[in-house]
């Protein structure tokens, strides 16, 4: 039984406090497992005819009501600040918004530690300020359910005017779910409160609603900062969109020349990410991999680092456990709780196998549209970023990044505690590099229908 | 004209202006020049370099040190509550303290405790840990800014721009050690601890290998320079 088996026999209608009927689908459902999907990015040149495409889109985004339940095929829309602006939103509510999503990501460079090879000027052309206007997601069980809902999509762009298609990007992974490194991922996903779903014995409490949808109370007890007027703001929330080039290569490179066997090899990659391939935890299993726990969502989430503070078994500074610190102890006063996303990550290109190295990066054919969920998305990828990515300070590592997703402008290093002395390996270089990206706003199926239909005239 | 915003200077004539500029140009000259030259011929030390960047939106930033300089009325009464509250924690702010990210703070009343200025250098950018304060310490937060006029509350969205508005940047900041934080200070004082116990450990070790020896001699040499503090 998959995620979603296990889901809808949890599901209990009379413990929703949620809006479901007016939040998109793409907000609460996973990925399907394997899964297959396409992104698109539209511009709006014209106000009139992109709110007529938004009106007819909206007609076949999907509501969270049923989200435990199998689906073929779901849509997803979101809409960038320059999207809004182009669609004629009214001066106040765009000014209503929160400051780091008026600005717009490449903006935020700064805040966001996009430099060097990282920075907006390198971005790709898709993602230079004030392209992308809105952005279109479609996931799917199979090939035939993602062609029939495109088709449909295609049918309502084919008949607008005054709407440019940027580009698409079709994606899929089998029922493996692995990153282009090899590893299973989007495997922790948070529990919304108030969703119908209860956590598990063993599993995490609920977040607060608020974190993740507008206008509901969140982690510090009021709703978050949420857009003008109310039909806009409330049931909708903020995406973050990174697309990021995995250097395969350079990472198998790195690997090989710190370990000598393929089991050391397996290990050190395990240490760097948290998990073994296939995705069972350091934690649970810290010796060797273990497909079946991997494959296992009612076991492969169920731990925390309380009993390796010091990071014996799981690195402070894996990827893992950086991202989420379970019950770690941090230097820095930290909510673990209000830093959590929905993930809603894509991969793209070939699938990985341990003879690719270095060279074959030139080819930049493998990738990860790094997407997730928050109703303040953009203040928790600038923190992660600052905080939890691009330093070592809050884990008592002063200057070492994240391994896997850091930007390192200098090859940095990697600290593996060990006794009776730690490791600390050299030469980690950026092994993702940022393509583009924007902060989007995913609106409610109502402020959809508002935006569509001018409501604010 | 003069890109100061002093009310004084602004009923200078052309010609005054150009006498007063020309005569504190003259006078300051000479130590300019000092300085000047001395930063471009000193080779500073990359581990203590410090810079002038913006601590994100507000504030500037030497190195992974920033600073915050605010200035705002307060309510009547609230400097003797925020006195009271000084006087009871001796300056011992527990609480602030656990934030990790402070390297200090300065409360100064002034205009008859009308007005209050506040300081604090801190490390990283000054918004990244806000909303991490609004649900670990609320309290302590509140207890300290409720006293100013207008304070939104931790909690309230609009948090960070009431402290944005009230930010002043600061003309000049300098720092000793721009590349150390209150974090990596802690350390620095656990390992000045260990290693004398460990160096007390290999001082009485007879049976040293010689790759230990060897690693030794090396850590003995690199911690018996003694540097003079160069900012």
């Amino acid at each position: 039984m998959g995620i979603l088996g296990n889901l809808a026999a949890r599901f209990r209608r009379e413990s929703v406090t949620l809006e479901l009927d007016d939040i998109q689908a793409l907000i609460l459902r996973s990925r399907p497992e394997p899964y297959v999907g396409i992104h698109a990015m539209l511009h709006v040149d014209e106000a009139e005819g992109g709110r007529d495409l938004v009106r007819r889109l909206a007609r076949h985004v999907p509501a969270a009501s049923d989200w435990t339940e199998e689906r073929d095929a779901w849509m997803g829309v979101a809409l960038s600040h320059a999207g809004l602006r182009a669609l004629g939103l009214p001066e106040t509510a765009l000014k209503s918004f929160p400051l780091a999503f008026r600005q717009g990501m490449a903006e935020r460079a700064e805040q966001l530690r996009d430099f060097g090879e990282n920075a907006p000027e390198t971005w790709e052309e898709a993602f230079k300020p004030g392209n992308c206007h809105i952005a279109l997601t479609i996931y799917a069980r199979d090939d035939e359910a993602l062609d029939r809902t495109i088709e449909r999509a295609m049918e309502e762009y084919d008949r607008s005017h005054g709407v440019t298609l940027l580009g698409t990007h079709r994606f899929g992974a089998d029922a493996d779910a692995k990153n282009p490194f090899g590893f299973r991922d989007s495997i922790s996903q948070p529990t919304v409160a108030g969703s119908g779903v209860e956590p598990q014995p063993g599993q995490e409490r609920a977040i607060a609603a608020g974190e993740f949808i507008l206008g509901e109370n969140s982690e510090a007890g009021a709703p978050v900062a949420m857009p003008e007027p109310s039909i806009l703001g409330r049931n909708g929330s903020f995406v973050v969109l990174r697309k990021y080039q995995s250097r395969v290569g350079a990472f198998n490179d790195f690997v090989r020349r710190h370990a000598e066997s393929e089991h050391e090899q397996e290990k050190l990659g395990a240490k760097m990410f948290g998990r073994w391939r296939s995705g069972a935890p350091l934690v649970l299993s810290p010796d060797r991999d273990d497909p079946e726990l991997g494959g296992d969502p009612s076991r492969n989430n169920d731990f925390d680092f309380s009993k390796d503070p010091r990071g014996l078994v799981c690195p402070h500074s894996a990827h893992m456990r950086r991202l989420n610190p379970r019950g770690s102890e941090l230097t820095i006063l930290t909510d673990e709780n209000i830093h959590r996303i929905i993930r809603r990550s894509s991969t793209f290109g070939p699938k990985w196998s341990a003879d690719v190295s270095a060279a074959d990066d030139a080819r930049e054919d493998r990738g990860i549209f790094f997407i997730f969920i928050s109703a303040r998305a953009y203040d928790t990828i600038e923190f992660l970023q600052q905080e939890w990515i691009n330093r070592g300070n809050f884990i008592d590592l002063g200057e070492e990044r994240d391994p896997v997703v850091g930007l390192h402008e200098e090859p940095g290093h990697f600290t593996i505690p060990a006794d009776p002395v730690r490791r600390r390996l050299d030469g980690v270089t950026t092994f993702n590099r940022l393509r583009g990206g924007e902060y989007m706003f995913m609106p409610s199926l109502s402020a959809l229908d508002w935006i569509g239909n001018a409501g604010w005239r | 004209m003069t890109d100061s915003k002093d009310p004084r200077l602004t009923d200078e004539t052309r010609l005054e202006e150009v006498r007063r500029r020309a005569s504190e140009l003259a006078a300051d000259l000479p130590q300019l020049a000092r300085i000047a030259l001395e930063t471009m011929i000193r080779d500073h030390n990359p581990a203590y370099k410090g810079s002038a960047k913006k601590a994100g939106r507000a504030g500037k930033q030497s190195g992974n040190v920033s600073e915050l300089t605010a200035i705002a009325k307060l309510k009547p009464g609230g400097a003797d509550r925020l006195r009271r509250i000084f006087d009871l924690t001796d300056g011992n702010m527990d609480g602030a303290q656990r934030v990790s990210t402070l390297h200090d703070m300065r409360f100064v009343f002034f205009d008859d405790d009308t007005r209050i200025l506040f300081a604090t250098a801190y490390d990283g950018d000054w918004d990244t840990y806000i909303n991490d304060f609004a649900t670990k310490i609320p309290g302590l937060m509140d207890l300290l800014f409720a006293n100013i006029e207008g304070w939104p509350g931790i909690d309230s969205p609009k948090v960070k721009d009431f402290i944005a508005d009230h930010q002043i940047d600061a003309a000049g900041w300098f720092v000793a050690n721009p590349q150390v934080t209150v974090v990596d200070v802690r350390r620095y004082q656990r390992m000045e601890k260990a290693l004398g116990a460990f160096l007390d450990a290999m001082a009485v070790n007879k049976e040293m290998d010689p790759a230990t020896r060897t690693a030794l001699e090396k850590l003995s040499t690199e911690i018996a320079k003694p540097e003079g503090v160069d900012y």
